[in-house]
Protein backbone atom coordinates (compact mmCIF):
# COMPACT_ATOMS: atom_id res chain seq x y z
CA UNK A 1 0.00 0.00 0.00
CA UNK A 2 1.17 3.56 -0.70
CA UNK A 3 1.54 6.27 2.15
CA UNK A 4 -0.04 9.31 1.25
CA UNK A 5 2.95 11.34 0.53
CA UNK A 6 3.96 9.55 -2.59
CA UNK A 7 0.13 9.48 -3.79
CA UNK A 8 0.20 13.61 -3.25
CA UNK A 9 3.47 13.53 -4.80
CA UNK A 10 2.69 11.67 -8.23
CA UNK A 11 -0.91 13.52 -7.92
CA UNK A 12 1.60 16.67 -8.27
CA UNK A 13 3.69 15.20 -11.04
CA UNK A 14 0.85 14.13 -13.13
CA UNK A 15 -1.07 17.79 -12.75
CA UNK A 16 2.58 19.41 -13.57
CA UNK A 17 2.71 17.74 -17.23
CA UNK A 18 -0.38 19.97 -18.15
CA UNK A 19 2.02 23.11 -18.21
CA UNK A 20 4.62 23.55 -20.62
CA UNK A 21 8.42 22.07 -20.50
CA UNK A 22 9.59 25.71 -20.09
CA UNK A 23 7.22 27.10 -17.61
CA UNK A 24 8.20 23.36 -15.60
CA UNK A 25 11.75 24.59 -16.09
CA UNK A 26 10.91 28.05 -14.32
CA UNK A 27 8.38 27.73 -11.98
CA UNK A 28 7.96 23.86 -11.78
CA UNK A 29 9.80 22.81 -8.33
CA UNK A 30 8.35 26.07 -6.31
CA UNK A 31 4.60 25.16 -8.12
CA UNK A 32 5.01 21.65 -7.21
CA UNK A 33 5.85 22.31 -3.12
CA UNK A 34 2.68 24.89 -2.71
CA UNK A 35 0.51 22.19 -4.74
CA UNK A 36 2.24 19.49 -1.90
CA UNK A 37 1.05 22.01 0.85
CA UNK A 38 -2.73 22.32 -0.63
CA UNK A 39 -2.92 18.58 -0.90
CA UNK A 40 -2.17 18.01 2.67
CA UNK A 41 -4.27 20.34 3.65
CA UNK A 42 -7.19 19.77 1.47
CA UNK A 43 -6.42 16.51 -0.02
CA UNK A 44 -9.52 16.55 -2.49
CA UNK A 45 -10.91 19.62 -4.53
CA UNK A 46 -12.30 19.18 -8.41
CA UNK A 47 -12.11 23.08 -8.11
CA UNK A 48 -8.54 22.61 -7.55
CA UNK A 49 -7.69 20.45 -10.13
CA UNK A 50 -9.92 22.20 -12.62
CA UNK A 51 -8.15 25.43 -11.98
CA UNK A 52 -4.64 23.54 -12.44
CA UNK A 53 -5.26 22.04 -15.66
CA UNK A 54 -6.97 25.22 -17.54
CA UNK A 55 -4.19 27.49 -15.91
CA UNK A 56 -1.79 24.90 -17.48
CA UNK A 57 -3.34 25.20 -20.99
CA UNK A 58 -2.83 29.00 -20.58
CA UNK A 59 0.98 28.60 -19.59
CA UNK A 60 0.43 26.74 -22.99
CA UNK A 61 -1.23 29.11 -24.80
CA UNK A 62 1.20 31.48 -23.81
CA UNK A 63 4.16 29.77 -24.75
CA UNK A 64 2.56 29.91 -28.05
CA UNK A 65 2.47 33.52 -28.28
CA UNK A 66 -1.83 33.26 -28.15
CA UNK A 67 -2.29 34.92 -24.87
CA UNK A 68 -2.20 38.67 -23.49
CA UNK A 69 0.69 38.06 -21.13
CA UNK A 70 3.23 39.40 -23.25
CA UNK A 71 6.70 38.14 -23.94
CA UNK A 72 9.83 39.51 -24.39
CA UNK A 73 9.66 40.87 -27.43
CA UNK A 74 12.27 38.89 -29.87
CA UNK A 75 10.52 35.84 -27.81
CA UNK A 76 7.21 36.80 -29.08
CA UNK A 77 8.06 36.85 -32.28
CA UNK A 78 9.95 33.71 -32.32
CA UNK A 79 7.13 31.67 -30.07
CA UNK A 80 4.75 33.33 -32.59
CA UNK A 81 6.37 32.22 -36.38
CA UNK A 82 6.69 28.94 -34.79
CA UNK A 83 3.08 28.58 -33.89
CA UNK A 84 1.89 30.28 -37.28
CA UNK A 85 3.94 27.76 -38.97
CA UNK A 86 1.92 25.18 -37.52
CA UNK A 87 -1.32 26.81 -38.00
CA UNK A 88 -0.29 27.17 -41.87
CA UNK A 89 0.11 23.80 -42.02
CA UNK A 90 -3.21 22.78 -41.00
CA UNK A 91 -4.50 25.79 -43.00
CA UNK A 92 -2.73 24.72 -46.31
CA UNK A 93 -3.54 21.17 -45.45
CA UNK A 94 -7.17 21.32 -45.49
CA UNK A 95 -7.04 24.12 -48.17
CA UNK A 96 -4.78 22.14 -50.35
CA UNK A 97 -7.16 19.06 -49.95
CA UNK A 98 -9.96 20.88 -51.19
CA UNK A 99 -8.10 22.75 -54.24
CA UNK A 100 -7.31 19.55 -55.34
CA UNK A 101 -10.51 18.12 -55.54
CA UNK A 102 -11.59 21.09 -57.83
CA UNK A 103 -8.72 21.79 -59.93
CA UNK A 104 -9.05 18.11 -60.67
CA UNK A 105 -13.05 17.98 -61.32
CA UNK A 106 -11.80 21.27 -63.68
CA UNK A 107 -10.36 18.59 -66.00
CA UNK A 108 -12.87 16.93 -66.81
CA UNK A 109 -15.37 19.55 -66.52
CA UNK A 110 -15.88 23.63 -66.05
CA UNK A 111 -17.68 24.08 -62.65
CA UNK A 112 -21.67 24.77 -63.30
CA UNK A 113 -21.66 27.54 -60.64
CA UNK A 114 -20.29 31.10 -61.00
CA UNK A 115 -19.49 30.83 -56.81
CA UNK A 116 -17.51 27.03 -57.31
CA UNK A 117 -15.69 28.96 -60.40
CA UNK A 118 -14.89 32.17 -58.91
CA UNK A 119 -14.28 30.08 -55.81
CA UNK A 120 -11.34 27.98 -57.38
CA UNK A 121 -10.08 31.00 -59.26
CA UNK A 122 -9.82 32.86 -55.94
CA UNK A 123 -8.24 29.24 -53.52
CA UNK A 124 -5.96 29.27 -56.52
CA UNK A 125 -4.40 32.63 -56.51
CA UNK A 126 -4.40 32.69 -52.66
CA UNK A 127 -2.43 29.24 -52.94
CA UNK A 128 0.01 30.59 -55.18
CA UNK A 129 0.65 33.52 -52.85
CA UNK A 130 0.77 31.11 -49.87
CA UNK A 131 3.37 28.81 -51.46
CA UNK A 132 6.20 32.02 -52.58
CA UNK A 133 5.83 33.47 -49.17
CA UNK A 134 6.35 30.28 -47.44
CA UNK A 135 9.33 29.68 -49.89
CA UNK A 136 10.75 33.53 -49.34
CA UNK A 137 10.39 32.28 -44.69
CA UNK A 138 12.03 29.49 -45.69
CA UNK A 139 15.16 30.49 -47.42
CA UNK A 140 16.30 32.66 -44.73
CA UNK A 141 15.37 30.23 -42.48
CA UNK A 142 17.15 27.13 -43.82
CA UNK A 143 19.92 28.97 -44.54
CA UNK A 144 20.50 30.45 -41.05
CA UNK A 145 19.70 26.62 -39.99
CA UNK A 146 22.36 25.08 -42.00
CA UNK A 147 25.12 27.88 -40.86
CA UNK A 148 24.53 27.45 -37.37
CA UNK A 149 23.70 23.45 -37.70
CA UNK A 150 26.56 22.26 -40.42
CA UNK A 151 29.17 25.47 -39.59
CA UNK A 152 28.86 25.13 -35.49
CA UNK A 153 27.58 21.39 -35.54
CA UNK A 154 24.80 22.09 -33.18
CA UNK A 155 22.77 18.90 -32.68
CA UNK A 156 19.90 20.69 -31.11
CA UNK A 157 19.15 21.99 -34.50
CA UNK A 158 20.59 19.58 -36.45
CA UNK A 159 18.34 16.36 -35.12
CA UNK A 160 15.11 18.79 -35.82
CA UNK A 161 16.07 20.28 -39.43
CA UNK A 162 17.38 16.26 -40.37
CA UNK A 163 14.00 15.26 -39.29
CA UNK A 164 12.33 17.70 -41.42
CA UNK A 165 14.45 17.35 -44.31
CA UNK A 166 13.54 13.17 -43.62
CA UNK A 167 10.11 13.60 -43.44
CA UNK A 168 9.62 16.15 -46.16
CA UNK A 169 11.45 13.54 -48.65
CA UNK A 170 9.16 10.79 -47.55
CA UNK A 171 6.27 13.13 -48.09
CA UNK A 172 7.30 14.21 -51.50
CA UNK A 173 8.72 10.86 -52.76
CA UNK A 174 5.29 8.87 -51.60
CA UNK A 175 3.34 12.07 -53.56
CA UNK A 176 4.58 11.28 -56.61
CA UNK A 177 4.22 7.91 -56.48
CA UNK A 178 0.37 7.80 -55.40
CA UNK A 179 -0.23 10.91 -57.34
CA UNK A 180 0.48 8.78 -61.08
CA UNK A 181 -1.62 6.01 -59.66
CA UNK A 182 -4.60 7.52 -58.29
CA UNK A 183 -7.70 7.67 -60.34
CA UNK A 184 -9.41 10.90 -61.41
CA UNK A 185 -6.22 12.88 -61.73
CA UNK A 186 -4.03 13.16 -64.74
CA UNK A 187 -6.52 15.04 -67.06
CA UNK A 188 -8.34 14.26 -69.31
CA UNK A 189 -6.79 16.02 -72.36
CA UNK A 190 -6.62 18.97 -70.41
CA UNK A 191 -8.93 20.53 -72.25
CA UNK A 192 -10.59 22.44 -69.08
CA UNK A 193 -7.62 22.65 -66.95
CA UNK A 194 -7.26 26.01 -64.57
CA UNK A 195 -3.94 23.89 -62.84
CA UNK A 196 -1.89 22.27 -64.62
CA UNK A 197 -2.63 18.40 -64.14
CA UNK A 198 0.41 17.05 -62.56
CA UNK A 199 -0.03 19.94 -59.63
CA UNK A 200 -3.55 18.97 -58.97
CA UNK A 201 -2.46 15.44 -58.98
CA UNK A 202 0.27 16.43 -56.35
CA UNK A 203 -1.97 18.33 -54.20
CA UNK A 204 -4.31 15.59 -54.38
CA UNK A 205 -2.00 13.01 -53.08
CA UNK A 206 -0.12 14.52 -50.75
CA UNK A 207 -3.57 14.75 -48.96
CA UNK A 208 -5.30 11.96 -49.98
CA UNK A 209 -5.56 11.49 -45.86
CA UNK A 210 -8.12 14.23 -46.26
CA UNK A 211 -11.47 11.98 -47.04
CA UNK A 212 -14.95 11.28 -46.52
CA UNK A 213 -13.76 7.61 -46.75
CA UNK A 214 -12.80 7.35 -42.77
CA UNK A 215 -16.63 8.24 -42.36
CA UNK A 216 -17.69 4.56 -44.32
CA UNK A 217 -15.12 2.24 -43.18
CA UNK A 218 -16.74 -0.43 -45.25
CA UNK A 219 -15.48 1.32 -48.38
CA UNK A 220 -12.13 1.70 -47.46
CA UNK A 221 -11.57 -1.77 -48.75
CA UNK A 222 -11.76 -0.83 -52.52
CA UNK A 223 -8.42 1.09 -52.06
CA UNK A 224 -5.52 -0.74 -52.62
CA UNK A 225 -3.54 -1.83 -49.54
CA UNK A 226 -0.37 0.43 -50.82
CA UNK A 227 -3.00 3.48 -50.58
CA UNK A 228 -4.53 2.47 -47.34
CA UNK A 229 -1.24 2.68 -45.93
CA UNK A 230 -0.25 6.08 -47.48
CA UNK A 231 -3.62 7.67 -46.27
CA UNK A 232 -2.30 6.21 -42.76
CA UNK A 233 1.16 7.16 -42.66
CA UNK A 234 1.34 10.48 -44.66
CA UNK A 235 -0.52 12.33 -41.93
CA UNK A 236 1.97 10.96 -39.33
CA UNK A 237 5.05 12.29 -41.98
CA UNK A 238 3.04 15.62 -41.71
CA UNK A 239 2.62 16.82 -38.02
CA UNK A 240 5.89 14.84 -37.76
CA UNK A 241 7.61 17.42 -40.24
CA UNK A 242 5.61 20.70 -38.60
CA UNK A 243 6.63 19.64 -34.89
CA UNK A 244 10.23 19.66 -36.69
CA UNK A 245 10.07 22.80 -38.73
CA UNK A 246 8.38 24.65 -35.18
CA UNK A 247 10.98 23.10 -32.90
CA UNK A 248 13.52 24.62 -35.52
CA UNK A 249 12.34 28.02 -35.61
CA UNK A 250 11.85 27.84 -31.73
CA UNK A 251 15.39 26.95 -31.27
CA UNK A 252 17.02 28.92 -34.27
CA UNK A 253 18.55 32.57 -32.67
CA UNK A 254 16.98 34.72 -35.38
CA UNK A 255 18.46 38.30 -35.52
CA UNK A 256 16.50 41.27 -35.45
CA UNK A 257 16.48 42.27 -38.83
CA UNK A 258 15.41 38.29 -39.91
CA UNK A 259 12.43 38.45 -36.92
CA UNK A 260 10.92 41.73 -38.83
CA UNK A 261 11.43 40.36 -42.01
CA UNK A 262 9.36 36.70 -40.59
CA UNK A 263 6.84 39.57 -38.77
CA UNK A 264 6.19 40.92 -42.30
CA UNK A 265 6.02 37.63 -44.26
CA UNK A 266 3.75 36.01 -41.33
CA UNK A 267 1.08 38.93 -41.91
CA UNK A 268 1.05 38.87 -45.75
CA UNK A 269 0.56 35.39 -45.28
CA UNK A 270 -2.40 35.97 -43.12
CA UNK A 271 -4.00 38.31 -45.45
CA UNK A 272 -3.43 36.06 -48.52
CA UNK A 273 -5.41 33.57 -46.56
CA UNK A 274 -8.49 35.64 -46.16
CA UNK A 275 -9.51 35.35 -50.39
CA UNK A 276 -8.81 32.14 -49.92
CA UNK A 277 -10.28 31.00 -47.58
CA UNK A 278 -13.56 33.53 -49.09
CA UNK A 279 -12.99 31.49 -51.92
CA UNK A 280 -13.40 28.11 -50.20
CA UNK A 281 -16.60 29.21 -48.88
CA UNK A 282 -18.40 30.61 -51.56
CA UNK A 283 -18.08 26.93 -52.97
CA UNK A 284 -18.68 25.21 -50.16
CA UNK A 285 -21.79 27.42 -48.95
CA UNK A 286 -22.40 29.34 -52.53
CA UNK A 287 -22.92 26.00 -54.16
CA UNK A 288 -26.67 24.93 -55.27
CA UNK A 289 -28.00 21.89 -55.76
CA UNK A 290 -26.88 21.43 -59.26
CA UNK A 291 -23.74 20.75 -58.79
CA UNK A 292 -21.78 17.62 -60.28
CA UNK A 293 -18.67 15.13 -59.58
CA UNK A 294 -16.22 16.67 -57.80
CA UNK A 295 -17.50 19.83 -57.86
CA UNK A 296 -20.82 19.06 -55.07
CA UNK A 297 -19.30 19.55 -51.81
CA UNK A 298 -19.86 17.42 -49.04
CA UNK A 299 -19.54 17.13 -45.66
CA UNK A 300 -15.86 16.81 -45.48
CA UNK A 301 -15.36 20.07 -47.40
CA UNK A 302 -17.65 21.98 -44.65
CA UNK A 303 -14.87 20.24 -42.25
CA UNK A 304 -12.46 21.47 -43.84
CA UNK A 305 -13.46 24.79 -44.22
CA UNK A 306 -14.25 24.54 -40.58
CA UNK A 307 -10.64 23.60 -39.49
CA UNK A 308 -9.06 26.50 -42.01
CA UNK A 309 -11.59 29.24 -40.27
CA UNK A 310 -9.98 28.37 -37.05
CA UNK A 311 -6.47 28.19 -38.17
CA UNK A 312 -6.92 31.13 -39.55
CA UNK A 313 -7.98 32.83 -36.62
CA UNK A 314 -5.17 31.73 -35.10
CA UNK A 315 -3.16 32.95 -37.93
CA UNK A 316 -5.20 36.31 -37.49
CA UNK A 317 -4.53 36.94 -33.71
CA UNK A 318 -0.57 36.38 -33.72
CA UNK A 319 -0.38 38.69 -36.68
CA UNK A 320 -1.49 41.53 -34.43
CA UNK A 321 0.53 39.93 -31.26
CA UNK A 322 3.83 39.75 -33.85
CA UNK A 323 2.90 43.30 -34.85
CA UNK A 324 2.76 44.48 -31.44
CA UNK A 325 6.28 42.72 -30.53
CA UNK A 326 8.22 44.43 -33.69
CA UNK A 327 7.10 47.88 -32.66
CA UNK A 328 9.13 46.79 -29.65
CA UNK A 329 12.27 45.67 -30.92
CA UNK A 330 15.56 47.52 -29.82
CA UNK A 331 15.84 50.01 -33.34
CA UNK A 332 19.47 49.46 -33.38
CA UNK A 333 18.94 45.72 -33.46
CA UNK B 1 -2.35 39.76 -26.94
CA UNK B 2 -1.46 43.40 -25.77
CA UNK B 3 -4.30 45.92 -25.57
CA UNK B 4 -3.97 48.34 -28.11
CA UNK B 5 -5.73 50.64 -26.49
CA UNK B 6 -3.14 50.59 -23.75
CA UNK B 7 -0.76 53.68 -23.37
CA UNK B 8 3.08 53.62 -22.47
CA UNK B 9 1.70 55.29 -19.35
CA UNK B 10 0.17 52.19 -18.31
CA UNK B 11 2.92 49.98 -18.91
CA UNK B 12 3.92 48.44 -15.50
CA UNK B 13 0.27 49.53 -14.02
CA UNK B 14 -2.50 46.65 -13.06
CA UNK B 15 -5.11 48.25 -15.61
CA UNK B 16 -2.86 45.87 -18.12
CA UNK B 17 -3.55 42.65 -16.39
CA UNK B 18 -7.53 42.64 -17.29
CA UNK B 19 -9.07 39.66 -15.00
CA UNK B 20 -5.76 39.22 -13.76
CA UNK B 21 -6.18 42.69 -11.60
CA UNK B 22 -7.70 41.24 -8.79
CA UNK B 23 -5.52 38.39 -7.86
CA UNK B 24 -2.40 41.08 -9.04
CA UNK B 25 -3.31 43.52 -6.10
CA UNK B 26 -3.78 40.62 -3.61
CA UNK B 27 -0.42 39.70 -4.42
CA UNK B 28 1.27 42.96 -3.99
CA UNK B 29 -0.91 43.75 -0.79
CA UNK B 30 0.52 40.70 0.42
CA UNK B 31 4.07 41.51 -0.35
CA UNK B 32 4.03 44.64 0.85
CA UNK B 33 5.02 43.84 3.86
CA UNK B 34 7.30 41.73 3.07
CA UNK B 35 8.83 38.81 0.76
CA UNK B 36 6.47 35.74 1.02
CA UNK B 37 6.57 32.46 -0.73
CA UNK B 38 3.44 30.72 -2.68
CA UNK B 39 1.80 29.10 0.00
CA UNK B 40 2.36 32.19 2.36
CA UNK B 41 1.27 34.68 -0.33
CA UNK B 42 -2.22 32.23 -0.22
CA UNK B 43 -2.61 32.18 3.29
CA UNK B 44 -1.66 35.59 3.96
CA UNK B 45 -4.49 36.80 1.11
CA UNK B 46 -6.90 34.40 2.81
CA UNK B 47 -6.33 35.61 6.35
CA UNK B 48 -6.38 39.58 4.78
CA UNK B 49 -8.67 39.31 2.23
CA UNK B 50 -11.02 36.61 2.90
CA UNK B 51 -10.11 35.26 -0.66
CA UNK B 52 -8.24 31.62 -1.25
CA UNK B 53 -6.28 32.03 -4.42
CA UNK B 54 -6.20 28.98 -6.53
CA UNK B 55 -2.63 27.70 -7.04
CA UNK B 56 -2.79 27.89 -11.00
CA UNK B 57 -4.59 31.56 -11.05
CA UNK B 58 -1.79 32.39 -8.16
CA UNK B 59 0.71 31.05 -9.97
CA UNK B 60 -0.16 32.97 -13.47
CA UNK B 61 -0.65 35.85 -11.47
CA UNK B 62 2.67 35.63 -10.02
CA UNK B 63 4.54 35.25 -13.86
CA UNK B 64 2.79 38.05 -15.13
CA UNK B 65 3.67 40.33 -11.93
CA UNK B 66 7.18 39.23 -12.44
CA UNK B 67 7.64 39.47 -16.33
CA UNK B 68 6.51 43.03 -15.88
CA UNK B 69 9.48 43.71 -12.95
CA UNK B 70 6.44 44.17 -10.30
CA UNK B 71 7.75 41.19 -8.22
CA UNK B 72 11.42 39.60 -8.24
CA UNK B 73 12.19 36.55 -7.14
CA UNK B 74 14.68 35.80 -4.41
CA UNK B 75 17.00 32.71 -3.85
CA UNK B 76 15.44 29.45 -3.31
CA UNK B 77 14.76 28.56 0.43
CA UNK B 78 14.78 24.49 -0.28
CA UNK B 79 12.01 24.22 -2.99
CA UNK B 80 10.15 27.51 -2.26
CA UNK B 81 10.97 30.32 -3.46
CA UNK B 82 10.21 33.66 -2.43
CA UNK B 83 8.97 36.74 -3.88
CA UNK B 84 9.39 40.74 -2.90
CA UNK B 85 7.67 43.93 -4.24
CA UNK B 86 10.06 46.25 -6.70
CA UNK B 87 10.02 49.70 -6.68
CA UNK B 88 7.78 49.34 -9.51
CA UNK B 89 5.74 47.15 -7.56
CA UNK B 90 5.36 49.35 -4.84
CA UNK B 91 4.94 52.52 -7.01
CA UNK B 92 2.12 50.45 -9.09
CA UNK B 93 0.37 48.93 -6.07
CA UNK B 94 0.46 53.10 -4.81
CA UNK B 95 -1.73 54.51 -7.74
CA UNK B 96 -4.27 51.14 -7.62
CA UNK B 97 -5.30 51.18 -4.46
CA UNK B 98 -5.12 55.48 -4.83
CA UNK B 99 -7.75 54.81 -7.38
CA UNK B 100 -9.63 52.07 -5.56
CA UNK B 101 -9.54 54.29 -2.63
CA UNK B 102 -11.07 57.09 -5.03
CA UNK B 103 -13.90 55.28 -6.11
CA UNK B 104 -14.31 53.88 -3.03
CA UNK B 105 -15.19 57.43 -0.77
CA UNK B 106 -17.33 58.59 -3.80
CA UNK B 107 -19.63 55.31 -3.56
CA UNK B 108 -19.55 55.71 0.26
CA UNK B 109 -20.02 59.18 -0.11
CA UNK B 110 -23.03 58.56 -2.00
CA UNK B 111 -24.18 56.39 -0.29
CA UNK B 112 -24.47 58.33 2.53
CA UNK B 113 -25.96 61.31 0.91
CA UNK B 114 -29.04 58.75 -0.46
CA UNK B 115 -29.13 56.02 1.70
CA UNK B 116 -27.77 57.52 5.55
CA UNK B 117 -25.19 56.89 6.99
CA UNK B 118 -24.08 53.24 7.98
Amino acid sequence: MKRPADLAARRVVRLLRWYPASWRARYGEEFAELLLAELTEQPRSARRTANVIASGLLARCTAAGLTSHELPPAEQIQTGAATMCAAFAVFLTFGVAMLAQLATGWQWASPRSASAAAGTVAMCAGVAVLLLISLAAAVPVAWAVAVVAIGHRDGRLARPAGLALACAAALAIGTRHFQNSWPGTGGTGAHHHLVPAGLAAFGWAWTLSVSSFWAHPALLVIFPVAELIWMLLSPVAVIALVAALVTVVRRLALSGGLLRYLTQLAVAASAAAVPFLAGAASWVLGSGPGQAGLFRPGLVDGADLLMMALSLVVALRLSLALLHARRQLPAAD
Amino acid sequence: MPDPASTPAQAGSLVTFGRYAGPATLILSSLADGAKHGYALTKDIEEFASVRLAPGTLYEALSRLESQGLIEALASEDRRRPYQLTVAGAQALRAHLADQRRVADVGLRRLARSWGPA
